[in-house]
């Protein structure tokens, strides 16, 4: 779905998402704040600007397809998904109730607009090759976009796929690593080092992109060119802070998975954010 | 599909054939390996028939089972195959979540069951999977014994929606059933008739269990047997009613005598009709290169090791 760009317009757009994100996390009582504002400008990116979907006909054949791999950032997809009218934007506040159709990893039978189920990690590369290759079979020209955690480039199963995908040169398969640099126990080059990140897809004869995963235009350009790259697959190494906007938490490895056991707790977050005054897309007690 | 009497065929074969022939009319079916194509027997038969719709992940078979899961949520429908253990238990998380939970048609087949992979050893003989195949919930679990069997149940699942393991031996078996036969997972087959003993057997054992009811029937002792190719679901009714008349059960599986067949029988046993149970297979222990018969002679699970289960009812 492609908008005109409006940078204010995206600005205020992506403060609401840190927003709610926060907030349903929050009232959740606990969530993957980190990994969620660490990816919100490159989702609404995608939803907003490049990819192609029909909220009204979520099986649409030709739209391109999104596997969180990470599916701990199930959070900013979510908001994604009801901003764009996939469902109700009410269900957001429903995040990890009992019940719940927006579960805290993401679950293509739950939710409307989730094409896989994810969050045991390093699965979810190796099923977007799935998708490449039945695209490719049937001659269908949709991309097929995957968001992988750099903690998550720790697993095995990753490089089993980025192999497989680079030798088949699965052009129509973009990967997007949300490189924040921390993961649970620290940062990812004390627990254990990633680098060189790009020298290793290169290696595994992936196309290489960086890009400043917070700004508009870098995002934009790059999954441009990414989508235009027809020598095999792209790999796009997003430079992002983890948990950007939460001052308490930003860039913090704490920010992976927070407890809120009080008003207090919520307070905190809350204030913590650098973007206010959003009224919430559901309704509250 | 071929003009040789299947059972002169390897199962393997038969397995390629049957995938041929389905993805003649059906452009989802499709063929996954993790570099043991010829194992398998997909390649040369698949690969060279749809070469579109197979794919080589090299050795990696956590890949193949994302890969399958990714195609089969696109509505493809693959049959992944590797040896047991690398089919089962090595990708055991990859099968629970990109498979069973998010409920994508994968069919997973695991080649060489228990001893049957003989000179590979230890490291290859997998005696669990029916155990942990069983308990992933979305999950069913087959063992076919001959070659009429192995086709007609690829057959009912690439026809039927869901994950699926199935267990393949992969040489030439001997026939015990024939062309008429049609695999129903919900129904054990019933081999023969008696009330010395319930004797249930799955997949490569049912021969050398039909070899021990024959030669009991010999000595005048008939003995109730049943085929269970599938064991998830698990036919209750018919272990129930024979139990009920004979009071002693046989189980005999090329297996851990710990979780599959032998465990099903005890579970659905015990809570429905306690009833005293022999569980044949291997007692807990890992596998070590040798001929299939000096292990059917070492777990104490050969033909003269049933019989004698059999007798002691």
């Amino acid at each position: 779905m492609s908008e005109a760009f409006d940078r204010e317009a995206f600005d205020d757009l992506a403060g609401e998402f840190r927003y709610v994100i926060t907030d349903m996390i929050c009232r959740s009582g606990s969530g993957h704040l980190g990994g969620s504002l660490s990816l919100v400008e490159t989702v609404i990116s995608l939803y907003w600007r490049i990819m192609k979907f029909d909220p009204d006909n979520p099986q649409w054949e030709e739209r391109d397809r999104l596997i969180m791999s990470k599916g701990h950032a199930g959070p900013v997809l979510y908001v994604a998904l009801a901003y764009q009218g996939f469902f109700p934007k009410e269900e957001l506040k429903t995040i990890n109730e009992n019940g719940t159709n927006l579960p805290s990893h993401c679950d293509r039978l739950l939710t409307t607009g989730i094409d896989m189920t994810a969050g045991s990690l390093g699965q979810g590369m190796s099923a977007a090759c799935g998708f490449a290759l039945a695209a490719r079979i049937r001659g269908q020209s949709h991309d097929v976009y995957c968001i992988v955690g750099d903690g998550e480039s720790d697993e095995g199963m990753v490089w089993e796929a980025a192999m497989f995908a680079g030798h088949n040169r699965l052009s129509n398969l973009i990967g997007i690593t949300d490189y924040n640099k921390l993961q649970i126990d620290g940062r990812t080059d004390e627990v254990v080092t990633l680098e060189p990140l790009a020298d290793k897809w290169r290696s595994f004869n992936w196309e290489v992109m960086e890009m400043d995963g917070h700004d508009w235009d870098d995002i934009h350009d790059t999954v441009k060119a990414a989508r235009e790259f027809e020598g095999g697959p792209v790999m796009i190494i997003a430079h992002t802070t983890k948990a950007r906007g939460c001052a308490v938490v930003q860039d913090r490895p704490e920010s992976h998975n927070i407890k809120v056991g009080d008003a207090e707790d919520f307070e905190k977050y809350m204030c913590a954010l650098d973007c206010q005054d959003y009224e919430l897309p559901y309704e509250v007690e | 599909m071929t003009d040789i009497p299947l059972h002169e065929l390897e199962m393997r074969n038969v397995y390629a054939l049957t995938l041929v022939d389905l993805a003649d009319s059906n452009p989802n079916i499709a063929v996954i390996e993790a570099d043991l194509g010829k194992a398998s027997g997909t390649i040369p038969t698949f690969s060279e028939a749809h070469p579109d719709r197979f794919i080589d992940t090299g050795v990696a078979e956590a890949n193949m089972i994302g890969i399958g899961a990714g195609m089969a949520v696109e509505g493809f429908i693959p049959f992944c195959a590797s040896f047991t253990p690398f089919a089962t238990r090595r990708v055991y998380d990859a099968i629970t979540i990109s498979v069973a939970y998010a409920d994508a048609n994968v069919k997973i087949v695991g080649t060489a069951p228990g001893i049957t992979t003989g000179a590979n050893g230890g490291t290859h003989m997998c005696f669990q999977d029916l155990a942990i195949m069983r308990a992933m919930p979305n999950m069913t679990v087959f063992s076919p014994c001959d070659v009429y069997e192995l086709a007609s149940c690829v057959r009912w699942m690439a026809e039927h929606e869901g994950p699926m393991y199935m267990q393949m031996i992969r040489p030439t078996q001997p026939q015990i059933f024939d062309h008429d036969y049609a695999f129903d997972p919900a129904t054990a087959v019933r081999m023969s008739e008696g009330d010395a003993a319930t004797l249930i057997s799955t997949g490569w054992m049912t021969q050398f269990a039909q070899q021990a009811v024959a030669e009991l029937e010999d000595d005048g002792v008939a003995v109730d047997h049943f085929h269970y190719a599938s064991v998830k679901p698990f036919d209750e009714d018919s272990l129930l009613e024979s139990a009920a008349t004979t009071g002693h059960v046989v189980t005999v599986e090329n297996q851990s005598v710990i979780g599959g067949l032998g465990g099903a029988a005890c579970e659905v046993l015990s809570e429905k009709m306690p009833t005293r149970v022999t569980r044949l297979g291997v007692n807990d222990q890992f596998g070590e290169v040798a001929t299939e018969q000096y292990l059917l002679d070492k777990h104490e699970m050969n033909v003269e090791h049933i019989k004698q289960a059999c007798r002691e009812g």
